[in-house]
């Protein structure tokens, strides 16, 4: 029987983590991995409380992309046909796990969760932000994809297998998109419902113009 | 002596780097070390020398026998640091990804036991 795995990466996200959980857990995914990225709040605490979770612990943070292979090597471990991976500050809908997990079973590797880049729903900066991403990712990578920075992705075991990532922080994103040229993985975007609700917007770990920069330099020595 | 806009703005921005490596040292500030205080005169103090004199660079490179191509040896040595720089921040990339495979290992123990424990019940 296969067997999904949502992937969650968190840091300092005390407040909210607990219902991103559950809400989950509600649309029918029980199996959970949780790598709290070495917070200094109670993060860790609360997702153990989820039952039915498994929350896993950097003791030093280090970076949203070293989080995600952590939780992808985890997910091997708990042998998973599929991961999806979300962001822990509640801006994805689980509602969209579904569809994701249906193109999956249609025979895409990749499913890449595209948030609509629409100023009614999204901050202008956010966009530019986003589009520049897309542009360098390219530029870099070779292939063009419309939300090169998203986290809501979907992974067939084939995919999750082959692509090796290196790099640590925000720049992992782009490196996926990368390892999807490099092993030619059959990908597909999709669109998703992105939540943005004022914590996900005033929180102090957010993408910044400062660490877009520095994301921007990474990539290109990494390149 | 009047100094040309460019000259006194080199000046100023030397002196305030001076003056904010000497008083980090001598409030020992954290990581503020004598050798770095003496970089901080090498590096500033000489930049504020050039804009101070601005013959001076002229007089050393006919001193050293470079006639007028004391912008060659500056290019090169511009060269020179940024391919440093490079390889050092190639090093601390390095370092950080050892640092985040000790991290990851460790949280994946965690999961190890969690899964032996399970084994052993179904045992």
């Amino acid at each position: 029987m296969r067997k999904i795995v949502i992937l969650i990466p968190a840091y300092n996200e005390e407040s909210v983590i607990g219902e991103v959980l559950r809400d989950i857990q509600f649309a029918g995914y029980p199996n959970i991995l949780v790598v709290d990225d070495g917070s200094a709040d109670g993060t860790y605490q609360q997702a153990q409380q989820v039952e039915g979770v498994i929350a896993l612990r950097h003791f030093i943070n280090r970076g949203k992309g070293a989080a995600v292979k952590t939780g992808i090597e985890g997910a091997k471990m708990l042998d998973a046909s599929v991961v999806v991976t979300m962001d822990g500050d509640g801006q994805h809908d689980p509602g969209d796990i579904d569809r994701m997990v249906k193109l999956v079973d249609d025979g895409y590797d990749v499913v890449l969760g595209t948030r609509v880049m629409d100023a009614a729903t999204m901050p202008v900066w956010k966009i530019l932000a986003n589009k520049s991403g897309n542009f360098f990712t390219w530029l870099l990578y070779g292939l063009w994809v419309t939300d090169s920075q998203s986290g809501f992705r979907a992974f067939s075991r084939r995919a999750f297998e082959s692509i090796e990532t290196r790099t640590d922080r925000y720049e992992y994103d782009s490196e996926v998109i990368r390892e999807i040229s490099r092993h030619q993985l059959k990908f597909i975007e999709m669109p998703i419902a992105v939540r943005y609700t004022r914590y996900s917007q005033t929180k102090a770990t957010r993408q910044t113009l400062k660490n877009g920069l520095k994301t921007l330099f990474k990539m290109f020595l990494n390149s | 002596m009047r100094l040309p806009l460019v000259n006194l703005v080199l000046v100023l921005v030397s002196a305030l780097f001076l003056v904010n490596g000497a008083i980090k040292f001598f409030r020992r500030e954290e990581r503020q070390t004598f050798f770095k205080l003496l970089s901080y005169l090498a590096i500033w103090g000489s930049l504020m020398a050039f804009g101070l004199f601005p013959g001076l660079s002229r007089n050393i490179s006919q001193l050293l026998g470079f006639g007028e191509n004391l912008n060659t040896l500056i290019f090169f040595g511009f060269v020179v640091v940024f391919s440093a720089l490079f390889k050092l921040v190639n090093s601390v990339e390095r370092l950080e990804r050892n640092v985040s495979e000790i991290v990851r290992r460790e949280a994946l123990e965690k999961l190890e036991r969690i899964q032996e424990r399970q084994n052993g019940h179904g045992c």
